[in-house]
């Protein structure tokens, strides 16, 4: 069972980490991690049918920004496993799968929180100071301490199995779980946040309420907010253009009002 | 496609592909407050390196650049090379203005990810996961590789012209803006819509629900959510954003201290049944 538990947990740290390190390329879904764990344990053929089978489940999630289901990635590599070791296909598999799934999602939600969410002050404090060689370091080590640690749980994940894994989660109170949920869904807060005191300007702050008052209550997609705000920046540039040009005109003497209203407002 | 890697300096070129390579790497770290703004940073060091040569506008630009970027990976290096010719016009000019760079940053990545996670996510995700769960059912090994492939061939490709596309357009507009004397408006503007975008990104990410109801004989009478919401749709976030926000800016509190204090407030809101 080590070795086997070793295999997998090296899959996941491969795929599911390995998606997140090159560029989310879709190595962590199911169709990717079934054939290799069937590959690392013996059993290519059966990889293949529960990695289709999960993959195929698991179509509908992608968890990109904040999490919430299960995480496809360990869930199928311990799925496909266990189907390969005890035998019984994919139902099987997907029985085991879902609850390491959502084990998963939550140590990697902990991760997420804790351990790099904690560095993001230190990298800001890095880049002031212009230590380059450190932020490249926390950046690639972060991943790699953050993935090793979560491969561990498909490692222990195969060695006790999956009663414990489902006793485990049973274990954790509710409310921490929830709570964990709440703060994924709150902490970008601070993001956006920092976005602001890049941007906030006391005389065009108040668009900073449209976007939020359109999206809130019109339901706008962000694209057509885009496009909302484009066009609005368009007219404001476009006034703000003329008056420019109005007071470059005013400065000179030879002056060509066409417009009568202009010339009104001139006179004064 | 060739003419636009053409048209730019072979020493431009050379960076431009770091910065491409440096970018798979953009969510290696990512964090709730950051997101890839790591990755970001890492993928710009080539550039500003070549850029600046006092340590003093060296440290500028990586600040500048460590803060909250997301947007989908595919997309993400049209941002950089946009931004890379926009730290070059800062190189040589006195007067440019740096908060148009995060702002050109923050208004364009809202949308190119919207774009980019239904074009990637949405559907081409889904067609090469249709096909190759179709050809692993009759158990066909090439499945997995087939599915990589239809994936990451169209990303790969995007992303990569994505970076010259971004550079150019950027260069060749940033000069023309600078000989009118545009900036100043342009960067009002692009201002505008990162404000827009933010307020729309703080009301579509930033999410909170309270459970909390009051009964009266085993029927709600007042349910706090749907009360809150008539005041106005989105209240907590808006508010906890703009809490922040005067922290970090008035106050001089430390992310630090927003981070762990929003944790405590998410489990202690859980632990007291609020949400």
């Amino acid at each position: 069972m080590l070795v086997q538990a070793t295999l997998v947990a090296l899959a996941v740290f491969i795929c599911v980490g390995g998606a997140e390190l090159i560029g989310l390329s879709m190595l962590n879904r199911p169709i990717v991690i079934g054939p290799l764990v069937g590959l690392l344990l013996g059993d290519l053929h059966t990889g293949v049918l529960i990695g289709a089978a999960l993959e195929a489940v698991f179509m509908g999630i992608v968890n990109i920004g904040g999490a919430q289901a299960a995480e496809p990635g360990i869930a199928t590599a311990v799925g496909t496993a266990f189907a390969i070791t005890v035998g019984g296909g994919s139902q099987v598999a997907l029985t085991l799968a879902i609850p390491i799934g959502i084990l998963g999602l939550q140590v990697k939600n902990l991760l997420y929180i804790f351990l790099v969410g904690f560095f993001a002050p230190v990298f800001d404090k890095l880049a002031v100071k212009g230590e380059e060689r450190k932020i490249i370091t926390l950046h690639f080590g972060l991943w790699a301490v953050n993935w090793f640690l979560y491969s561990l749980v498909a490692f222990f994940g195969i060695l006790v199995g999956s009663d414990a894994v489902q006793a485990l989660l049973n274990a954790i109170p509710h409310f921490i779980l929830n709570g964990l949920t709440i703060c994924g869904n709150l902490l970008l807060a601070v993001g956006m946040a920092m976005l602001l005191r890049l941007l906030w300007n006391n005389k065009i702050a108040v668009f900073f309420f449209l976007g939020f008052v359109v999206v809130a209550y019109l339901k706008l997609p962000l694209v057509a907010l885009a496009a909302l705000g484009i066009i609005v920046a368009i007219v404001i540039a476009y006034n703000d253009f003329e008056i420019s040009q109005l007071a470059k005109a005013g400065v000179g003497e030879n002056v060509q009002v066409t417009d009568s209203e202009e010339e009104d407002f001139f006179d004064e | 496609m060739s003419n636009l890697t053409k048209e730019i300096p072979k020493e431009e070129r050379v960076l431009l592909r770091k910065i491409f390579w440096r970018s798979f790497t953009l969510y290696s770290s990512v964090s709730p407050a950051k997101q890839g703004g790591s990755g970001f940073c890492y993928s710009m060091m080539p550039f500003i390196n070549k850029l600046y040569n006092n340590p003093e506008d060296k440290k500028e630009a990586l600040s500048r650049h460590m803060s909250y970027f997301s947007a989908t990976i595919p997309m993400s290096t049209f941002i950089m090379g946009l931004t890379a010719s926009m730290e070059k016009e800062n190189s040589m000019r006195e007067d440019f203005d740096t908060t148009s760079i995060n702002a050109v940053k923050s208004s364009l990545m809202g949308p190119l990810s919207g774009i980019g996670d239904s074009i990637f996510w949405g559907v081409i995700r889904v067609i090469a996961a249709g096909v190759a769960v179709s050809m692993g059912q009759s158990g066909n090994v090439l499945a997995p590789i087939i599915f990589l492939l239809l994936f990451n061939i169209p990303a790969v490709v995007i992303k990569y012209y994505g970076t010259f596309l971004g550079y150019s357009l950027g260069a060749k507009y940033i000069e023309k803006l600078y000989a009118s004397g545009l900036i100043n408006i342009l960067t009002k503007a692009a201002s505008i819509v990162g404000l827009i975008m933010v307020g729309g990104m703080t009301s579509q990410m930033v999410n909170f629900k309270t459970t909390v109801q009051f009964k009266m004989g085993g029927t709600s009478v007042l349910n706090l959510q749907n009360m809150l919401d008539q005041i106005f749709v989105g209240i907590i976030p808006l508010g906890l954003t703009l809490l922040c926000f005067y922290l970090m800016k008035n106050k001089k509190v430390s992310i630090n201290i927003l981070l762990i204090a929003i944790i405590i407030l998410g489990i202690l809101l859980s632990a007291l049944g609020i949400a």
